[in-house]
């Protein structure tokens, strides 16, 4: 059997200098389809996120193997993105040079960058904000930028940790219809790690629940809400009766 | 698998670090006295550990040495004091009195930034290279940082502390005692890292100069003599003086001063 | 590791409340206020210093050694209208070049090095503890009998002065650099060298500026004592020759010229500075 991307038996543990080490993913599974938008919710410190930096490539696990078309994952590649929680913007470089970063270690000539930055920055709304610094930004527009880099490589995976959790609730519910329609119009593959039950729901296909440190995969929800998806769905009852039956698989994880 | 990893390190984890620099040095002194078993050796430019050691066995048993580092301890320490003695009530004057602050505050940035230490020949000519003549030489070069850091340690003095005291009662000299005092207290002793740092450049300017003694003038006439042992062993000696100093008033702002850490 | 800490409190912070203090809402004087003292002050120094000499009776052997503002701005105009001052300037200002170069060129490289490198940082941190507590002028001697009177020792004792400041301050720089940062371009398929290019060196730059202040300062005080001692020409050494032929005059001209070059340096630096901060979130204010 060959997935799109999986992990088999993904251990890992952090041995910080002068600390206990912390096992933080041990026997995790998963199995990502083409085209999928998959979110992962799990208590804190359940390993989430550094499942999505070992699928990045930015970390090795100890033990087991996350493989992508069948070949292991080995370091970052220019077929998986990320979009970081706190942005991870260059602060010293304007919207337009952020977004280009990745191509410009690509190697990608000047003009040909231009005009990728130029398509995204209309495609995530920031046109007329080119020129401006992060630290001229609001926190949903740094998100656009972050959002635009990572699709500025034209990555087949998506990997977005926590990717609002920084922002306040308005500018979150609107960048998640934001997020629906750019997944839309670029037709990626999206692995969504958050905290939130409700935003997992409204954006995904599938939600996969974890258990507390060492995170395992402890159950996963299809999500069978219509898309395109409206923002009236989250006070419908099926919206309502998943988020409960969610709630109560993660509340035993969560050690209060 | 991994639980059953011990929590407590290793020594050699603990204290790595500390391992890696003691050996850095160790390997830096074993390379300097093998080195010359395949460069040619020429003492009349250069010289080896070995040489030093023997060198300073004498230096210590002539007692040159410490006769040396007490005639330069003397106006090291004198200048200092008088460094401390008016740089800091100058500086919280500036601080506490606007007025002074606003009239001072140029004429001593202009001070602060100019190489003072060029006035170290006119100051040998007009008072000599003896204790006072260089205990001024001290004095000139370390007496801004004290300045300057008790003025900023001044303008740091939370105001509500000073309401608190006076509304308990206190006094203008209570207000310098309690407050004032203890809060810039730990800009001064930062001043003085700077400061002996100064006074360590001017002691040796002094006696650079025209001195007939003191580890200054040991340096330069041991250089003159091509006696390049003894003269490494001098400047290792001030090298261990100066980093004993600094990493002391460091170590003393740590242990004194916790809540500082990490500014 | 001194330079970083020493930096953060004494002139700026005191300077930096001042300015916050310059509220619009105050009438002209208050605003005038600090100015008038600041100058004030100066003009009674200087007029003091000026006329001392016709309140106070002085021996005649003191007198030698007593020059006034007037004589000294004299001696200052005729160094420069009879271009007299630009050969040792010019000396003295090689010397200057070459050892701030030379110790910018290794301090730079060896910083980041070591910022990023655990087992080199601690290796050489005894080495950079040591000396940089230590005078540099106490291996004065020893470079003169290794490179000579002349330039070379020169160059030799600036590049110590200026190098230290440089390379631990680049070292705090890149160990302050951003990890999250680190990671954003590796993800992007970053290599060890567009790291230091992309994170490491940006996010240093601020204080390496800070670094090449203090580089500044050491890298003029080493010309100067240099020139005490070690040198044939220069501009230090026309001050030593005048104070010990009591032209107390030359020797504050020569002080004068140091502090201005000084000044000027440090002015650049900070317009530098300035250029190149306009991404920082402080800058619309410290403009």
């Amino acid at each position: 059997m060959t997935g799109y991307i999986q992990g088999r038996n993904v251990g890992l543990t952090f041995r910080p200098p002068n600390r206990a080490p912390v096992r933080a993913l041990g026997g995790f599974d998963i199995e990502v389809e083409e085209g999928e938008f998959l979110s992962i919710v799990g208590p804190s410190g359940c390993g989430k996120s550094t499942f999505l930096s070992i699928l990045l490539g930015l970390i090795h696990p100890d033990s087991g193997e996350v493989l992508m078309h069948g070949r292991r994952i080995s370091g970052p590649g220019s077929d998986r993105a990320m979009v970081f929680q706190e942005f991870g913007l260059l602060p010293w470089r304007t919207v337009q040079h952020n977004i280009e970063l990745g191509l410009e270690l690509k190697k990608v000539p000047k003009e040909k960058r231009r005009a990728a930055a130029a398509r995204l920055v209309s495609l995530v709304g920031l046109t007329g904000f080119e020129a401006h610094y992060p630290h001229e930004l609001s926190g949903g527009m740094k998100q656009r930028v972050g959002l635009a880099r990572a699709l500025a490589t034209d990555p087949e995976v998506l990997l977005m940790d926590e990717p609002f959790a920084a922002l306040d609730a308005q500018t979150r519910d609107l960048m998640q219809v934001e997020l629906l329609r750019i997944w839309r119009e670029a037709k990626k593959t999206v692995l969504f790690v958050t905290h939130q039950i409700d935003e997992a729901i409204y954006l995904s296909d599938r939600v996969m629940v974890m258990s507390k440190r060492p995170g395992r995969a402890k159950r996963i929800f299809a999500i069978k809400l219509p898309r395109p998806r409206e923002y009236e769905m989250r006070v419908t009852p099926e919206f309502n009766d998943l988020k409960l039956e969610i709630w109560n698989t993660l509340k035993d994880e969560i050690a209060a | 698998m991994a639980e059953e990893t011990t929590v407590r390190q290793s020594f050699a984890a603990r204290y790595r670090n500390f391992l890696l620099g003691a050996l850095a040095v160790v390997l830096f002194f074993a390379a300097w006295q093998a080195v010359f078993l395949w460069v040619p050796f020429n003492p009349l430019f250069i010289t080896k550990p070995s040489l030093i050691a023997a060198g300073y066995v004498d230096l210590i048993e002539s007692g040159e040495l410490f006769h040396d580092l007490a005639v330069s301890s003397v106006p090291f320490f004198l200048g200092l004091g008088a460094a401390v003695i008016i740089g800091v009530p100058l500086g919280i004057l500036m601080g506490w009195r606007p007025r002074v602050g606003y009239a001072l505050d140029p004429l001593m940035t202009i001070f602060y930034a100019s190489p003072l230490v060029a006035l170290a020949p006119l100051l040998v000519i007009f008072f000599g290279v003896g204790v006072w003549g260089k205990s001024i030489i001290v004095f000139t070069l370390s007496v801004f940082p004290f300045i300057f850091n008790a003025y900023a340690g001044v303008h740091a003095v939370d105001r509500l502390l000073i309401n608190v005291v006076r509304s308990l009662g206190g006094g203008e000299w209570a207000l310098y005692r309690k407050v004032i005092f203890p809060s810039v207290l730990p800009y001064i002793v930062a001043a003085s890292r700077v400061a002996v740092g100064r006074a360590l450049i001017a002691v040796l300017v002094g006696e650079f100069f025209a001195a007939s003694e003191g580890i200054g003038f040991a340096i330069s006439r041991f250089g003159d003599i091509f006696a390049m042992d003894r003269m490494f062993g001098c400047i290792l000696t001030v090298m261990v003086i100066a980093v004993i100093l600094t990493e002391g008033i460091r170590w003393a702002e740590r242990a004194a001063f916790p809540w500082r850490v990490g500014r | 590791m001194a330079e970083t800490q020493t930096l953060q409190t004494p002139v700026v912070a005191a300077r930096d409340r001042a300015e916050e203090s310059d509220a619009p809402a105050r009438s002209l004087w208050r605003r005038m206020e600090p100015w008038a003292f600041g100058l004030g002050s100066i003009v009674v120094l200087l007029l003091v210093w000026q006329f001392l000499p016709s309140f106070v009776p002085m021996k005649a052997g003191t007198k030698l050694f007593f020059t006034v503002p007037s004589h000294i701005a004299g001696t200052l105009w005729r160094m420069f209208a009879t271009g007299s001052v630009w050969a040792p300037l010019g000396v003295s200002a090689t010397a200057f070049a070459i050892g701030l170069g030379l110790a910018i060129a290794a301090g730079l490289p060896l910083g980041i090095l070591l910022g990023r490198s655990t087992v080199l940082n601690a290796m050489f941190d005894p080495f950079i503890t040591a000396f940089n507590a230590t005078p540099r002028l106490v291996f004065l001697p020893l470079l003169m009998l290794w490179f000579g009177i002349g330039l070379w020792s020169k160059v030799a004792i600036v590049f110590l002065g200026a190098l230290f400041p440089l390379l631990i301050n680049t070292y705090e720089g890149v160990r302050n650099s951003d990890k999250l940062l680190i990671n954003v371009v590796r993800s992007f398929g970053a290599n060890e060298w567009d790291i230091a290019r992309l994170v490491v060196l940006p996010n240093s730059l601020p204080f390496i500026i800070v670094g090449l202040r203090l580089a500044i300062g050491r890298a003029i005080l080493g010309v100067v004592v240099a020139e005490f001692f070690g040198a044939q020409d220069g501009l230090g050494v026309i001050m030593v020759r005048a104070a010990s032929g009591f032209r107390v005059d030359v020797v504050f001209a020569g002080l004068i010229i140091f502090a201005g070059l000084s000044l000027l340096m440090t002015g650049l630096v900070q317009l530098l500075e300035k250029r190149m901060s306009r991404w920082r979130p402080d800058h619309a204010n410290a403009g």
